[in-house]
C-alpha cells in the first residue's frame, strides 16, 4: 500500500483493519524488518511518510519529531547545536545487509542503544512522549514534552523495545543532551579479557563518565594482541586532558590513546560482525560476568561492551539453545539479532519468560492492541 | 476532593478479614484504633481516613498470601512505604486492607562490581547512600524526604529531587524490581543485567502510584560520588533575567547538578528564617551546584559565571564547604521559613517549559489576589519542576478550599503553557480530577487499559490517579468477576 502521511489516515488504517481482523506489519525505512521472529506475508502500514522534525528547542533540551524522520537527519540537526540524543542510536544496517534508512522510531522500538548508552541509559531514559494509534483505532497521547514528569503511567516507556507491537506511533518527543566537544579513546592493548574487563569494569565505577567500554579480542582488533580494553572519555578541551590523566592513574600508564577514527561507532552498531557469517547475538548479563561467560559461550567472534554488560556474538544456528542456556544461568538476556527466517521462526527474539511474567506481557500488549494486529509474535 | 464512598459490606466483615490477616502475618497486623491512627494518612495530611486493618509482611510470600485473600475476598488494597507520599498516593480506605513495607528493610546485596545494591522496599533512600558512602558510592535520587521515604515508595512515585537534571529521576537509577501482582504471583522485572526480555515493565510499574502492584525487591544502581563540588548563588533584579540565565546556561551545554531558583519573597522569608545569606532585594536567587572531576567542574562554573554577568545577576561563591552548606540551608529550609508566616500551607508541584517561567509567575501573582493567599516558589530550574507553596490558615473559613482551588489553577496554567501537573510528587489523590486538564479520555483510557492488565478487579489504591473509576474493559466487554461488577459502591467522580 502507499505510504501514508497523517495521523487520521493511520487512524482510518488501522479501524479498517480492525474491522477485518487483518494484522498488518509496520514499515517505515525497513532497516530492521529481519529482526524478531518473522511476521510472514502481511499487509504493510508504510509509515515512511511521517517524517520532518516538529518542534526543536535547544536551551529547553527538547526535540519533538514525527516517528520515521531519518537518524542522520535528527543526530546532524542536534549536532549543529552541540546536542545530541543520549541513547547513541545504533543504525543496524550494515550489520542486517539493508540499504534502508535508519529512522528515529525504528531505533526507539528496536532499543538499537549504541556504546554511549553508558552516560545517559538506553532509548528509554530519554523518550518523553509520544502520539500513537492503539489498535482500538483511538489516537492518543502519552507521556509530556517537558524533562521532569510524572503524571500518570509512564508508557513511553513501554514503546521503547516493543517492536511496534503496541501502537503505531505518530509523534516522539526525547529529551536531548549536551555533546562534548571533545572525546578521547584509549587502549589498553595486548591484555586477556579478564584484565581487559577489569580495567573496563574501573572506569565504569569511577566518576569519569565514560561514553564507552568495550574489549574486543584480538582477531576482531587486528594488531592488538591478544585483545584490547577501549574507553572512550569525553569533555570540553581541559576537562578531557584531566580525564584522560585520572584514567592513566586508575589502570597504570599502558594505555595508549588512539589515532584516527573512534572504533565505538562499528562497535555498537553491530558492523564489527557486518560479514561475519552465522548468527548474530547480543547478550546482556551483569558486567563482572562477561569474562566467564564469555569463556562459555565460547564463539568465534565476539566482543564486549557496556563494560561487559553486553556480548556480540557469532554463531552458527545449531547453537542457539546452548546460548540461551548460558545466557540463562548467568540470569540475562540472550537478544536473536541476525539469522534466518527459520532460526528466528524457531527462537524467536528473546527466550521465553516465566509463565507468571509472560502472561503480564501479553496482557499488557493486549491492553493497547487486544487483536494483536500490530506486528504480531514479533516480539 | 471527594474520598471514595466505603463499601459497608466490607468493613462488616472486619473481624474475619483480621482473623485472616492475623493467620498470614502472625503478629503482624494493626488492627485496633489507636494503633491505626498513626497510619490515617500520608504527608497529605489534610486528608485522612482510618484503614480497615494495617498489616505488616515480613516477606514477599507473606504479601503474596495477603494479595491472594483480598483479591478472593474482592477487598482494596493500599501499599505504603514510610507514608511521605506528598499526593495522597497512600491515604487508606475505610474498607481496604493497608499494607505497610516498613519490616521489610533488609539490605541484601552491595555489588560495587556491577555498581548496584539489592534492597527490600521497606530500606530508606538515605540508608542506600549511607550503606556504600565509605566506599565513595552514592544512590543518585534525593528526594527531600530521604531520611523517611523507603525506596519501595521511591519506585511507586518515581521520586525526584534536587539532582535529577542530571542524574534523573528513580526511574532512570533502577535495574530490577521483584513484585507481587494482585493475583499472588511474584514476578522479576529486569535485574542486574539491565534487560528484560520483552515489555519494558520495569518502566511502567515505576512511578504507578501502587496500582499495579507491591514491589518487595529493588536492585538499584550506585554512583561513584563527584571527587569536587562547588556552589554558586546568583541574585537578580528581575525573574525573566533569572529566567533567561538558566535558559542560557541550559544552552551553553553546562549540566548543573542542581539548580534551584527561589523567587524574592521565599527568598526574603528564608534570609529572616535562618539568615543563609541570600542578598537583600533580589528579586530571583540560583542556587547552582557543578560536580564532576575537577577540570570539569572549573568549567562549568567559569561558564555560569560568565553567564550570569551576561544576564545581569552577581554571582557569589561559596569559599568552603561551611559556605557552601550555608547556601544550601536557605534552600532547605523554604518549606519551614515559609511555615513562619501562616499557620499552613500548601506544597504544589507541576513542571513547565523553562522559557514560561516569567509568564507563570506573572499569572500565579494575580491568581494570588484572586483568591486572597500569599505564596512562593522554589523551582528545580533546571529541570522546570515548579513547587509554588501557597500559604493559607485552616481555622478561617473557607481559606482551605480556597488555597486547592488555588494550587489546582496553577496546575492548570502549568497545562496550559504546556508542561505538567506533576513533576515529582505524583497524582494520587491530590490531582486525580485535575487528570482530565492534562490528558484526553482516549489517553486516560489507554492507562486505565494498562491498569486493567495488572490488576482487573481494580482493587489496587482504588481512587487513585484516574479521576473516573469505571470496570475494566476488554475489548468491548465488561471484565465481570463472580456475577458481580468490581466495585458497585464506589462513585464515579
Amino acid at each position: 500500500m502507499s505510504a501514508i502521511s497523517t495521523q487520521s489516515e493511520i487512524v482510518e488504517f488501522v479501524r479498517a483493519a480492525r474491522a477485518d481482523r487483518s494484522p498488518f506489519e509496520i514499515v517505515a525505512g525497513g532497516t530492521r524488518r529481519s529482526v524478531g521472529r518473522p511476521l510472514g506475508e502481511l499487509p504493510q502500514l508504510d509509515v515512511s511518510g511521517l517524517t520532518g522534525i516538529l518542534k526543536y528547542e535547544p536551551e529547553e533540551l527538547i526535540i519533538t519529531a514525527a516517528p520515521s524522520t531519518p537518524l542522520a537527519e535528527i543526530v546532524a540537526t542536534l549536532a549543529a547545536r552541540n546536542q545530541r540524543l543520549g541513547f547513541d542510536p545504533a543504525d543496524w544496517s550494515q550489520l542486517l545487509g539493508s540499504n534502508g534508512v535508519a529512522t528515529l522510531a525504528g531505533s526507539l522500538s528496536s532499543d538499537a542503544s549504541g556504546s554511549g548508552r553508558l552516560r545517559h541509559g538506553p532509548a528509554r531514559d530519554s523518550l518523553l512522549g509520544f502520539h500513537g494509534v492503539n489498535g482500538q483505532g483511538a489516537a492518543f497521547r502519552a507521556g509530556s514534552k517537558v524533562v521532569k514528569n510524572v503524571t500518570g503511567f509512564d508508557l513511553p516507556k513501554l514503546v521503547c523495545g516493543a517492536f511496534g507491537t503496541l501502537c503505531v506511533l505518530t509523534e516522539v518527543t526525547f529529551r536531548v543532551y549536551p555533546r562534548p566537544s571533545h572525546f578521547a579513546v584509549l587502549a589498553l592493548q595486548d591484555v586477556t579479557p579478564e584484565t581487559g574487563f577489569a580495567a573496563l569494569r574501573k572506569i565504569a565505577q569511577s566518576a569519569l563518565e565514560p561514553a564507552g567500554l568495550a574489549y574486543l579480542p584480538g582477531n576482531i582488533a587486528p594488531g592488538m594482541g591478544q585483545g584490547s580494553a577501549l574507553i572512550r572519555l569525553e569533555g570540553a578541551s581541559k576537562p578531557l586532558e584531566e580525564k584522560i590523566a585520572l584514567a592513566h592513574g586508575l589502570l597504570g600508564n599502558a594505555m595508549t590513546r588512539l589515532d584516527g577514527e573512534d572504533p565505538f561507532p562499528a562497535i555498537g552498531s553491530g558492523e564489527k560482525f557486518a560479514r561475519v557469517p552465522g548468527d548474530i547475538w547480543r547478550v546482556m548479563i551483569a558486567p563482572s560476568d562477561a569474562p566467564r561467560v564469555a569463556r562459555e559461550l565460547n564463539a568465534q567472534a565476539w566482543l564486549g561492551d557496556l563494560a561487559g554488560g553486553l556480548l556480540w556474538l557469532a554463531a552458527p544456528s545449531s547453537d542457539a539453545a546452548r546460548i540461551r542456556k548460558i545466557a540463562a544461568s548467568a540470569q540475562g538476556q540472550a537478544m536473536l539479532l541476525r539469522a534466518s527466517a527459520q532460526s528466528r521462526a524457531a527462537h524467536g527474539l528473546y527466550a521465553p519468560q516465566p509463565a507468571a511474567l509472560a502472561a503480564l506481557n501479553r496482557s499488557v500488549k493486549a491492553a493497547f492492541d487486544p487483536l494483536s494486529l500490530f506486528n504480531p509474535g514479533r516480539l | 476532593m471527594l474520598l471514595p464512598v466505603t463499601d459497608s459490606r466490607i468493613v462488616a466483615r472486619r473481624a474475619d478479614i483480621v482473623a485472616a490477616l492475623e493467620a498470614i502475618v502472625p503478629g503482624g497486623v494493626v488492627a485496633d484504633k489507636s494503633g491505626l491512627a498513626t497510619f490515617d494518612s500520608d504527608a497529605l495530611s489534610a486528608y485522612h481516613q482510618m484503614p480497615l486493618v494495617c498489616v505488616l509482611p515480613a516477606d514477599r510470600h507473606q504479601v503474596s498470601e495477603i494479595l491472594k485473600y483480598a483479591q478472593a475476598e474482592g477487598i482494596p488494597i493500599v501499599p505504603r512505604g514510610a507514608g511521605t507520599s506528598l499526593s495522597g498516593g497512600a491515604l487508606p480506605r475505610e474498607d481496604g486492607i493497608l499494607i505497610g513495607m516498613g519490616r521489610m528493610k533488609r539490605i541484601l546485596e552491595i555489588d560495587y562490581e556491577n555498581g548496584c545494591v539489592v534492597v527490600e522496599p521497606g530500606v530508606t533512600n538515605l540508608n542506600i547512600t549511607k550503606a556504600v558512602e565509605a566506599q565513595g558510592f552514592y544512590y543518585a535520587p534525593d528526594p527531600s524526604s530521604q531520611i523517611a521515604c523507603t525506596i519501595g515508595g521511591n519506585v511507586a512515585e518515581n521520586s525526584g529531587g534536587l539532582h535529577c537534571l542530571k542524574y534523573g529521576l528513580t526511574t532512570n537509577n533502577l535495574l530490577g524490581v521483584t513484585m507481587v501482582l494482585p493475583g499472588g504471583e511474584i514476578v522479576t522485572l529486569g535485574g542486574k543485567c539491565g534487560a528484560q526480555g520483552g515489555l519494558d515493565l520495569l518502566g511502567l510499574v515505576t512511578g504507578s502510584e501502587g496500582l499495579l502492584g507491591i514491589v518487595v525487591e529493588v536492585v538499584v544502581k550506585i554512583l561513584r560520588k563527584a571527587p569536587v563540588t562547588r556552589t554558586l548563588m546568583a541574585s537578580f533584579d528581575t525573574v525573566t533575567a533569572a529566567g533567561a540565565c538558566v535558559a542560557a546556561i541550559i544552552a551553553d551545554g553546562v549540566v548543573p547538578a542542581a539548580m534551584e531558583f527561589m523567587d524574592g519573597r521565599a527568598a526574603a522569608a528564608i534570609e529572616s528564617y535562618n539568615q543563609p545569606g541570600y542578598p537583600a532585594g533580589a528579586e530571583a536567587i540560583l542556587i547552582i551546584d557543578a560536580d564532576g572531576v575537577e577540570a570539569d567542574v572549573t568549567h562549568a562554573i567559569s561558564r555560569v559565571v560568565a553567564i550570569v554577568a551576561e544576564s545581569g545577576g552577581k554571582t557569589v561563591e561559596a569559599t568552603d564547604e561551611k559556605q557552601r552548606l550555608r547556601i544550601w540551608s536557605g534552600r532547605k529550609a523554604a518549606f519551614a521559613a515559609m511555615g513562619k508566616l501562616a499557620p499552613d500551607m500548601i506544597c504544589m508541584d507541576g513542571t513547565i517549559p523553562r522559557h514560561t517561567l516569567p509568564y507563570v509567575l506573572a499569572e500565579m501573582e494575580k491568581l494570588s489576589q484572586q483568591y486572597g493567599l500569599g505564596f512562593c516558589n522554589v523551582f528545580h530550574a533546571g529541570d522546570g519542576n515548579l513547587h509554588p507553596l501557597i500559604i493559607f490558615d485552616v481555622m478561617k473559613e473557607g481559606e482551605f478550599e480556597r488555597a486547592e482551588a488555588f494550587g489546582a489553577d496553577i496546575l492548570r496554567l502549568c497545562v496550559k503553557v504546556g508542561g505538567v501537573l506533576s513533576g515529582e510528587h505524583g497524582v494520587g489523590i491530590e490531582k486525580r480530577d485535575l487528570m482530565t486538564e492534562m490528558f484526553s479520555e482516549a489517553d486516560l483510557d489507554q492507562q486505565h487499559r494498562v491498569k486493567c492488565a495488572f490488576d482487573a478487579q481494580g482493587l489496587f489504591n482504588p481512587g487513585k490517579v484516574f479521576p473516573t473509576l469505571s470496570a475494566c474493559v476488554e475489548q468491548g466487554h465488561m471484565h465481570v468477576h463472580g456475577a458481580q461488577m468490581p466495585h458497585p459502591h464506589l462513585p464515579r467522580f
